[in-house]
């Protein structure tokens, strides 16, 4: 749906990407996470076909974005990182123009505007005049234009930023609802965010992806899992049990009171259950009360990066 | 064709949701009033040629109090990307924005057509003359706001937009002072540029197709001179 080939851009001295290539799927949501300066809203100009790259080329849905911007825009719903709102005119006002500018027929237009209106939840607002709106209103007012031609993809920069926890969880919530039938890109700096929202994620760090990849396959390193398990019983026949099971190492155990320990185990031989283990327990009349694994957070894994 | 209907409408529209549309369009028409009343009570003829004088002054003042926000808001919202990443082309933008306020600068001429009225009621006015001479002004009407557009086209700052048009257009206003300082290939040059010789023979009824080809030629090449600067996002370079 979407591919980047060697794509650069260079705003005079400063090279702000340096050779961006991947391929997003039609259906895939992709989290696009760096630093405020990484890069990220360069890479989606170019990709809305707002900025031209320097070099290297970019498609949307099998047009070049350079060659052919008009199909681009036809294909793609674009939130910039800002609201673009026109402060003076009201909600439907605002919708029925962009529905106008982005090739919704006639008969359609009011019918899209009301569905993108009961979409965003902005029906209570619809005849508001935008300037005087909060901001989490203004940014589903935003989503409502990005979607009101029914894009195959949409590219939203920084949705979340400056709204109020529960404005966010309002936008996450309509995010979420938006990627069943459609290709979503969505940029932050938040990474939570992208743990709740994409399946997949890019980040981008100083014009470079550094990190192409599955969230889930990203966030457990696999040949280190990190396991905690809550027990009941003698603390001797427990170690014992850990000791002659292959598949785990001890690392620290730890007294809660009442004969409840509490194990950190490192997973040596990369399996994915612990039917051996549990089985141990049992062996020497141990009761497990529970299993966890501790999977890396993405706090941890962006730090890392960014070193 | 529908795209730039629609943003002449959001345009137009624009104008009458923001309070400067209002003043300029009371105070110019109460200035005209004035200077019409002034004028005819003074000369004692019937004919507008001396209002239209003053109104093609007034136009350097007023039009770019219109002209300024047109683009130079948009880059201010941040709409200009949303304009520009929605299927319309970069000339369907530009003839959309010039149209809204072309219509906007024409409703103002409108509250002046009764004068015609007025004068024709007391005497005998030469209808042809006064018909070339709206036809006239309009047109110069017409080339500064094109002239005002192509400015706004270069910045995001409304109050740059505006004196840079008021620094365009007073040359072109008085390029004829400037004459005498001049010589040679510059002199014609500056002599072709300037607009009160091209408005002051359709005043006096004078149609002439080089001073209708000025007035188009001008528009057409300030629209194309937006156009582009939008083409290269001028505004982010400079």
């Amino acid at each position: 749906m979407i591919v980047s080939k060697n794509l650069s851009k260079q705003f005079g001295e400063f090279e702000a990407l340096k050779n961006v290539s991947f391929e997003i799927e039609q259906g895939e949501i992709v989290g696009f996470l760096g630093q405020n300066g990484a890069g990220k809203t360069t890479l989606m100009r170019i990709l809305t076909a707002y900025l031209p790259s320097s070099s290297g080329q970019a498609f949307v849905g099998g047009e070049d974005v350079s060659l052919n911007p008009l199909a681009v825009h036809k294909k793609i719903g674009y939130l910039p990182e800002t609201p673009p709102l026109y402060p003076n005119m009201t909600v439907k006002a605002y919708l029925r123009f962009a529905a106008q500018l982005k090739d919704v027929g006639v008969k359609f237009q009011k019918a899209q505007v009301e569905h993108v209106l009961e979409e965003c939840r902005l029906e209570d607002v619809q005849n508001q005049v935008i300037g005087t709106l909060s901001r989490g209103y203004k940014q589903r007012v935003g989503i409502a234009q990005a979607i009101v031609h029914e894009p195959e993809v949409i590219i939203l920069d920084e949705p979340t930023n400056g709204l109020d926890p529960i404005q966010i969880l309002h936008v996450r919530e309509l995010i979420r609802k938006l990627e069943h039938k459609r290709t979503v890109i969505v940029s932050t700096h938040i990474l939570s965010e992208i743990e709740q929202l994409a399946k997949r994620v890019l980040i981008i760090k100083k014009g470079e992806i550094v990190v192409d990849s599955n969230l889930e396959k990203f966030l457990i390193p696999d040949d280190r899992k990190q396991i905690f398990v809550k027990v009941k019983g003698e603390e001797f026949h427990i170690e014992q049990a850990v000791k002659d099971t292959n598949s785990v190492k001890q690392i620290n155990i730890e007294f809660l009171g009442e004969d409840i320990y509490e194990l950190h185990l490192e997973n040596t031989n990369n399996v994915a259950h612990y039917g051996e283990l549990v089985q141990n327990f049992i062996k020497y009349g141990i009761k497990v009360i529970e299993i966890k694994e501790k999977k890396g957070t993405l706090e941890e894994a962006f730090l890392k990066i960014n070193k | 064709m529908k795209k730039i209907f629609a943003i002449a409408n959001k345009e137009l529209s624009g104008y009458f949701r923001s309070p400067i549309a209002y003043v300029v369009l009371i105070v110019a028409v109460t200035v005209f009033n004035v200077f019409f009343f002034m004028i005819i009570d003074e000369n004692q003829e019937a004919t507008l040629r001396d209002v239209f004088k003053v109104m093609e002054f007034l136009f350097v003042f007023i039009v770019p109090i219109l002209t300024m926000k047109v683009f130079a808001e948009e880059k201010q919202l941040g709409t200009m990307e949303f304009l520009m990443t929605t299927p319309t082309t970069h000339m369907q933008i530009v003839l959309g924005k010039y149209l809204g306020t072309l219509v906007f600068f024409t409703l103002i001429m409108c509250w002046t057509l009764p004068y015609y009225g007025i004068i024709k009621f007391f005497s005998h006015p030469d209808t042809m003359t006064m018909m070339t001479g709206y036809i006239g002004i309009w047109l110069e009407g017409a080339f500064f706001i094109a002239v005002g557009l192509m400015v706004s086209s270069w910045t995001r700052s409304q109050i740059v937009s505006a004196i840079l048009s008021y620094v365009l257009l007073f040359f072109l206003y008085f390029a004829s002072a400037l004459v005498k300082y001049t010589g040679g290939f510059f002199q014609s040059i500056i002599k072709y540029l300037d607009v009160m010789g091209h408005t002051q023979n359709f005043i006096v009824g004078l149609l002439s197709s080089s001073d209708a080809i000025y007035f188009i030629s001008g528009i057409v090449f300030c629209l194309v001179m937006t156009r582009i600067s939008i083409d290269t996002r001028i505004w982010d370079n400079i």
